[in-house]
């Protein structure tokens, strides 16, 4: 089962890169897993779609500034909720699930399981290499997470499946 | 005065909006696009080797990254004195062309084309990409995909990495283009041209060929008479990697042509109190608020004003599309220059001859003997202590200005980023969108929202270079103020993501 693993973020915004620095810690742990690859993005809709391309399932991970909850907060997110997430979508292209659609009517080798992790910022508009401490604290939990998820059984299509209702 | 908010973001509250603010007799007086505000740029510099900056600075933006590294180091060259080989300077540009085409063609399809394919009011749900793919065929999307696809190898080929080039140095590039490399390229730009081609065969079917769509671009609604900004070559022709800044008067001719170098010396930022937002203007005609006309500084840098800026394009077919442009808009040429063309939503069909030139120029390139010459670099000697280099973005002229000491440590950062020259015509176009829906206080909101995103769209503003999760997919909320400042009414759109 090949499956990508992506950080979005940018790794130069503080807590913006928190994707992107749990990207770097899952290559570490994960350099013998051949069927699983990381990747670092850096902006989401179209770029995010060439990225999961060709994958059976793509786990995503990126930072929320939701205000409901405190930062540093790890939610599992679905697809129709990923819009709550800073870099999914891109402002010079298009969102995720506009993306996704357009990936399955050209025929793309689209992923059947798609998984998406927030973790909750405390500030995206200062620039900085430092995540706040809260969401550095929850660094290690999001990567746990991912690794259980690698771990796991494949899910359906469901979540797939989601989205296409919403188009 | 009244005031009138439409929040694209509202969970970045404060940030990303549009504001309206009504005048005494419940008419538009001014409108704004506001952007966030990104802190600490300069300070997270200040202190680093100046080497640093091209990889640093093509990661403040996820979109063009491309364009910072190649300010950057053309910035660097200046900072240390160095000139680069002549193959140094043609493979960065080759590589800035295969961006080039990929940035505009994602523009035209996902974002500007979507407003014309399927007409400014389809609802927003249809007006995007996949719209567009349904109206134009499965057979188009496959081509955009792969456009994107085999430009996003020649990048990594030529600059390094996938998403951030790192192959630009002070002086040159870290290596030479192979035989077999330029082959490829060569084959990729030729795909590139016939893929421009057909773009514009598709906008002269959908657009130019259709009364409705052709009246919106040819009229009134986002025309603003300003000067216009780009970059020249020797000759006066377009050159998106180098050359002189040249600014063209709102009736045509010449009115500045300065070294990059010399930016300070011919513009200015106005400042207004209610926002941290700056409106650079020319110096020589003087701020007159967020108007039009010769009297009045305000500039606008993109791909229309280029096009405005320049007497010819470089390459041949590109050149045919460019007179045609001139020749729709009836624009006369005078003793003093030709008349240029003042509607803003002729940018799109700029953007489109402009990806047609961008895989001409490459092809151009590519097969350039000189592409493959192992003369990659020279080596700097001196740290001359200020540097200033600049691009020209797919969203307007970029330029980046540093300061270092004489260990080249850095000492002060300043950039200006393609938006920023065009803050002032978003805020006018936005205005002018506003006007029409909205006369002594009443709102009409239907098409509202729609003309407005369209407005700000065509100059497709990079939010700070660094936000990336705005338009796209973003909800819409209009607030309207009382005098006192209170909201009396809520318009709102979800977002379609």
């Amino acid at each position: 089962m090949k499956t990508v693993v992506i950080g979005l973020g940018n790794p130069i915004l503080t807590d913006d890169g928190v994707g992107v620095k749990a990207a770097r810690l899952l290559t570490a742990r994960l350099q013998e897993r051949e069927e699983v690859d990381v990747l670092e993005l850096h902006a989401g809709g179209l770029r995010l779609l060439d990225g999961m391309a060709g994958y059976q399932r793509a786990f995503l991970i990126d930072a929320t500034v939701a205000g409901d909850c405190p930062p540093g907060t790890v939610r599992a997110l679905t697809l129709a909720e990923c819009g709550r997430t800073r870099n999914m979508a891109c402002s010079h292209d298009t969102a995720l699930l506009p993306a996704l659609a357009m990936g399955d009517l050209l025929g793309c080798p689209l992923p059947a399981e798609i998984r998406i992790w927030g973790v909750e910022a405390a500030d995206v508009e200062t620039f900085g290499e430092e995540l706040t401490p809260p969401v550095a604290a929850a660094l290690p939990e999001v990567v746990e997470l991912v690794m259980a998820a690698l771990a796991a059984e494949p899910m359906g299509r469901s979540s797939m499946a989601g989205a296409r209702e919403r188009q | 005065m009244t005031r009138l908010t439409i929040d694209p973001i509202t969970r970045l509250e404060g940030h990303g909006r549009i504001e309206i603010f009504l005048g005494e007799h419940g008419e538009v007086a001014n409108a704004y696009f506001q952007v966030p505000e990104l802190r600490g740029f300069e300070r997270f510099c200040v202190g680093r080797h100046a080497e640093e900056m091209p990889v640093i600075t093509s990661r403040i933006c996820g979109v063009c990254p491309e364009a910072h590294h190649l300010a950057s180091v053309k910035a660097l060259d200046e900072l240390f004195g160095v000139e680069p080989p002549p193959a140094a300077k043609k493979i960065r540009e080759l590589l800035y062309m295969a961006f080039f085409v990929t940035d505009h063609t994602t523009h035209f399809y996902a974002l500007g084309g979507p407003d014309f394919i399927l007409g400014p009011d389809a609802p927003p749900s249809e007006r995007n990409i996949l719209g567009v793919i349904r109206k134009l065929g499965a057979e188009a999307g496959k081509k955009v995909i792969a456009c994107r696809s085999r430009n996003h190898r020649v990048i990594q080929m030529l600059g390094g990495r996938a998403v951030h080039p790192s192959a630009g140095l002070p002086g040159g590039w870290s290596k030479p283009v192979s035989e077999e490399e330029r082959r490829e390229i060569e084959a990729i730009a030729r795909q590139n041209v016939d893929f421009a081609l057909f773009s514009l065969a598709a906008f002269d079917d959908l657009v130019l060929k259709n009364p409705a769509h052709l009246a919106l671009v040819t009229s009134d609604i986002y025309l603003h008479r300003t000067y216009s900004m780009g970059t020249v070559d020797g000759e006066n022709r377009l050159n998106l990697y180098d050359g002189m800044i040249r600014v063209v008067a709102p009736e045509g001719g010449e009115t500045l042509k300065y070294h990059p170098r010399e930016y300070a010396d011919h513009l200015a930022e106005h400042v207004e109190p209610w926002t941290y937002l700056k409106f650079p203007y020319l110096r020589k005609i003087g701020w007159k608020g967020l108007v039009d006309g010769s009297g009045s500084g305000v500039y606008v840098a993109s791909p229309l004003s280029r096009l405005n800026v320049a007497a010819a394009m470089a390459t041949p077919r590109a050149q045919e599309h460019f007179e045609r442009l001139y020749e729709t808009f009836g624009c006369r040429t005078t003793g003093a220059g030709r008349e240029p063309v003042h509607h803003r939503l002729a940018t799109h069909w700029a953007r489109l001859i402009e990806l047609l030139y961008a895989a001409e120029r490459m092809l151009a390139l590519a097969t350039d003997p000189e592409i493959t010459s192992p003369e990659v670099r020279r080596m700097p000697e001196t740290i001359r202590g200020v540097g200033i280099g600049s691009v020209e973005a797919p969203r307007g002229t970029l330029t980046h200005h540093y300061e270092t000491d004489d260990r080249g440590i850095l000492t002060r950062v300043n950039l200006i980023v393609g938006t920023t020259n065009n803050h002032a015509a978003i805020a006018m176009s936005i205005k002018r969108a506003a006007e029409k829906f909205i006369t002594g206080g009443t709102v009409v909101e239907e098409g509202m929202l729609n003309r407005i995103e369209m407005a700000f769209r065509l100059y497709d503003p990079c939010l700070s270079c660094a936000t990336h999760s705005l338009p796209g997919a973003m909800p819409l909320e209009v607030r309207i103020r009382d005098r006192q400042g209170e909201v009396v009414r809520t318009l709102r759109r979800d977002g379609t993501g």
